[in-house]
């Protein structure tokens, strides 16, 4: 089996391969007679100057309500069983916290590190244009380790956003007052985008954060970066 | 046939035209205003597409793009997709049904008047200072929030659109209902005439649910109350629920409409009568029933309860059941006909593809397993601008020519009604059917900038190419109904044959319409275009 680049994304996939299949279907059913009847019965001087009179037809009736009731049930059947997996996290999925905020993000790991990224942090700061993810800085970037299953706990401060990882094709909405849910795994170390989907304000479209993806023993070795000297730090004052 | 002689009714002067209760004035006046408006809604769109050409911000700041696009969503759904149907209802309704006005045409006259007044306002917060930028859902709590402007303006706006929408609303359903000419039956109106039924009965329950909405919106930002705040215990998705009780529903009220007059030019310019003619009344009130379950699916992804997803992804993919039927239909009313290619014809069989495309791409948007990833991307985005955007102005300019010759008594151009149907579906479909692509890789929904993904760059060259091209298309459209007026040919009382009420009146229609009220005999029926002919040889 090749490797997927992400989870759910997979499921995603599938769902858009058999609708595509079903709609293009559903479009030459309909699109051939059409432009068949119109070629056919098209008005002609001396020939098919009259139309011939057809009010109904029970059977043909009964048959594209029926029909399409099956298809559109059994879509969204199909759908429903994808649905309970793309929502619910395995087991063993490391649990992250994302705040989100007029304009930004806050990541906060088990071990209680964070990480914000800013409007700012993901554009050249001379001309305000996007930077590629690979050129954001490092210190912005949530780090994620490859090959496991996250589950993100999403909530905001202030408005509506939107929480979307590009990969993995999951969203959810960050509600303030709420905490709502997804979970993803990327399977290849690399930089990938998460965007905020929900209108929140001027900087709406530069509410974006990169996604670090790497090995897992580099990801540990991330996480406890920094931590060490603040639990002293903090014992120290205690 | 009396030879009284009448001044044309749109010669009136500027007194008349403003206390007028003529149902038909009236029509026009909602009509030149949605027109307008529309042309205000396209034009911000263009300066959208401008800024959207190239990745980072060249033409204009966040702060304006958003406004753009907050002015373009509000003016093209109330100004236009709505209100343009109250022009073709007020014109057309009365003439239908042997009806020498409306049932209160007083009460005609005062919904115009609101809206007018709601379009005062709506042109008054394009002043520097009241810009609203807030899109336009206005979902707190960020439209409680400084950055989104003056949201009292959008209030207000909503409010006389919703009293307006009502009184005309209630006025076109009693009219329908109790001033039918003797002979026009329920089962043998048109199905135009059902289908405004409908639409309006929808506005009847739906408006309460939005004036609802956006007053506790009003309350929260300006008198502390706390309904949607969290901060203070309130629940901003109690506001989605209100908001999208109606306006989802309001889809139909703007397609609805288009579907009727599908029908209409459908069936005259195949020369016979639509197929399945009770499975189409049937369909109707089923979207219409259908399209108050479903609006959760508007917040799929907005943290509702899972299983509420699951039960309204049913009732959504349902929808697309009475919406085949309609298609089926149309395409089966073209079987055994006599088909004529005249531009209103072209403009609806356009229509009806357009509409076939969004419809296929709306079934998905039904499923939660889909839509996790394209909710309010640009996905979502191409599917409305299939179906609101493009089949509903395509049926508008089908019945804009198709009616043409019993507004004005001239005709328009063919040619130059072809050239311009040519453009718009060649500009159209670049535009928004690359924006499928766009939004299925992933691209937000309401960005001024994007990052620069190579893929994503040249799609929105091309997006914004086509929308140029639509752009001409529509001016051209509309260049040539204005100027027709003035050059067209002397067009014929009826010059369609359609035996339908509207064109056995003369063109333009006298003040009162009706010298007496007709009596339709046993064998009349609006589509049949055998009696006409009979009608005629008697004569």
């Amino acid at each position: 089996m090749k490797e997927v680049l992400a989870y759910p994304a997979n499921y995603w996939q599938t769902m858009y391969e058999i609708w595509l299949f079903v709609a293009v279907a559903i479009y030459l059913v309909v699109f051939i007679p059409g432009a068949y009847f119109l070629i056919k019965y098209r008005y002609r001087k001396g020939a098919n100057e009259k139309a011939q009179h057809v009010h109904e037809s029970k059977a043909l009736e009964v048959l594209w309500t029926i029909i399409p009731t099956i298809v559109v049930i059994y879509l969204a059947t199909h759908s429903f069983a994808f649905y309970k997996v793309q929502r619910t996290a395995p087991e063993s999925a490391m649990e992250i916290k994302v705040t989100a905020f007029m304009w930004g993000w806050e990541f906060e790991y088990p071990n209680g590190k964070k990480v914000y990224s800013f409007f700012n942090s993901v554009v050249n700061p001379e001309t305000n244009a996007y930077l590629s993810p690979d050129k954001v800085n490092d210190m912005f970037k949530a780090y994620i380790p490859a090959g496991t299953p996250v589950k993100v706990l999403c909530t905001s401060r202030d408005v509506l956003h939107s929480f979307y990882v590009h990969p993995a094709k999951v969203m959810e909405d960050c509600v303030p007052g709420r905490i709502t849910h997804l979970w993803f795994q990327i399977n290849q170390p690399g930089d990938y985008w998460t965007f905020c989907r929900e209108y929140c304000g001027t900087q709406h479209s530069k509410m974006a954060a990169v996604l670090k993806v790497v090995p897992k023993e580099e990801f540990e070795r991330w996480m406890k970066e920094g931590m060490q000297t603040s639990n002293e730090s903090n014992k120290q004052n205690l | 046939m009396a030879a009284i002689s009448y001044r044309p009714y749109f010669s009136a002067g500027l007194k008349e035209w403003i206390f007028t209760t003529d149902h038909k004035k009236i029509g026009i006046l909602y009509g030149v205003t949605s027109l307008v408006f529309f042309l205000i809604a396209g034009l911000s769109a263009l300066a959208i597409r401008m800024e959207l050409y190239q990745p980072g911000l060249q033409y204009m700041g966040e702060d304006a793009y958003n406004q753009a696009l907050t002015v373009h969503g509000v003016l093209m759904q109330f100004w236009w997709a709505v209100a343009i149907w109250s022009s073709f209802g007020n014109y057309l309704l009365p003439l239908m049904i042997g009806a020498r006005d409306v049932a209160f045409p007083r009460f005609n006259a005062l919904s115009y008047w609101f809206f007018f007044a709601a379009s005062v306002l709506a042109l008054l917060t394009l002043l520097p200072g009241n810009h609203i930028r807030m899109m336009w859902t206005g979902y707190p709590p960020f439209s409680l929030n400084e950055n989104a402007g003056p949201v009292a303006f959008y209030v207000l706006i909503i409010h006389l659109l919703g009293a307006s929408s009502l009184a005309a609303a209630i006025n076109l359903v009693v009219t329908n209902l109790t001033m039918r000419a003797p002979g026009i039956t329920l089962k043998k109106m048109n199905l135009f005439l059902h289908a405004f039924l409908a639409m309006n009965v929808i506005q009847i329950l739906g408006v309460p649910a939005l004036a609802g909405a956006v007053t506790m919106l009003l309350m929260d930002k300006y008198f502390h109350t706390a309904f949607f705040d969290p901060t203070r215990g309130g629940d901003p998705l109690l506001y989605q629920n209100l908001f999208w009780f109606y306006s989802h529903p309001v889809v139909y009220v703007m397609i609805l409409p288009a579907f009727g007059v599908i029908s209409e030019i459908i069936a005259t310019f195949s020369r016979r009568e639509i197929f399945g003619r009770t499975s189409m009344i049937l369909a109707i009130w089923g979207i219409a029933i259908l399209g108050f379950m479903v609006w959760i699916h508007h917040m799929f992804t907005s943290g509702v309860p899972d299983w509420i997803r699951i039960i309204f992804s049913y009732t959504t993919v349902l929808i697309g059941v009475p919406t085949g039927i309609k298609i089926f239909n149309w395409i089966f009313t073209l079987y055994k006909g006599s088909i004529r290619f005249t531009a209103p014809m072209l403009y609806i069989l356009s229509a009806i593809f357009m509409f076939l495309i969004g419809g296929l791409t709306g079934i998905p948007l039904g499923l939660p397993a889909f839509d996790i990833a394209v909710h309010d991307s640009h996905f979502i985005v191409a599917h409305f601008h299939y179906v609101l955007g493009m089949a509903l102005t395509l049926a508008v300019f089908g019945g804009f020519h198709y009616w043409y010759p019993k507004y004005t008594g001239r005709m328009y151009s063919e040619l130059w009604a072809k050239i311009a149907l040519v453009l718009i579906m060649i500009g159209s479909n670049l535009f928004y059917f690359l924006q499928f692509i766009v939004g299925l890789e992933g691209m937000p929904r309401r960005y001024a900038d994007y990052p620069p993904i190579e893929s994503w760059i040249r799609l929105h060259e091309l997006q914004t190419i086509g929308s140029m091209i639509l752009g001409i298309g529509i001016a051209l459209a509309v260049l040539n109904l204005i100027l027709s007026t003035k050059f067209g040919k002397k067009a014929e009382d009826n010059p369609w044959q359609s035996p339908s009420l509207e064109w056995l009146v003369p063109s333009p229609p006298p003040p009162h319409n009706f010298d007496k009220i007709p009596h339709m005999p046993e064998d009349w029926d609006p589509y049949n275009y055998d009696w006409l002919e009979k009608h005629h040889k008697k004569q």
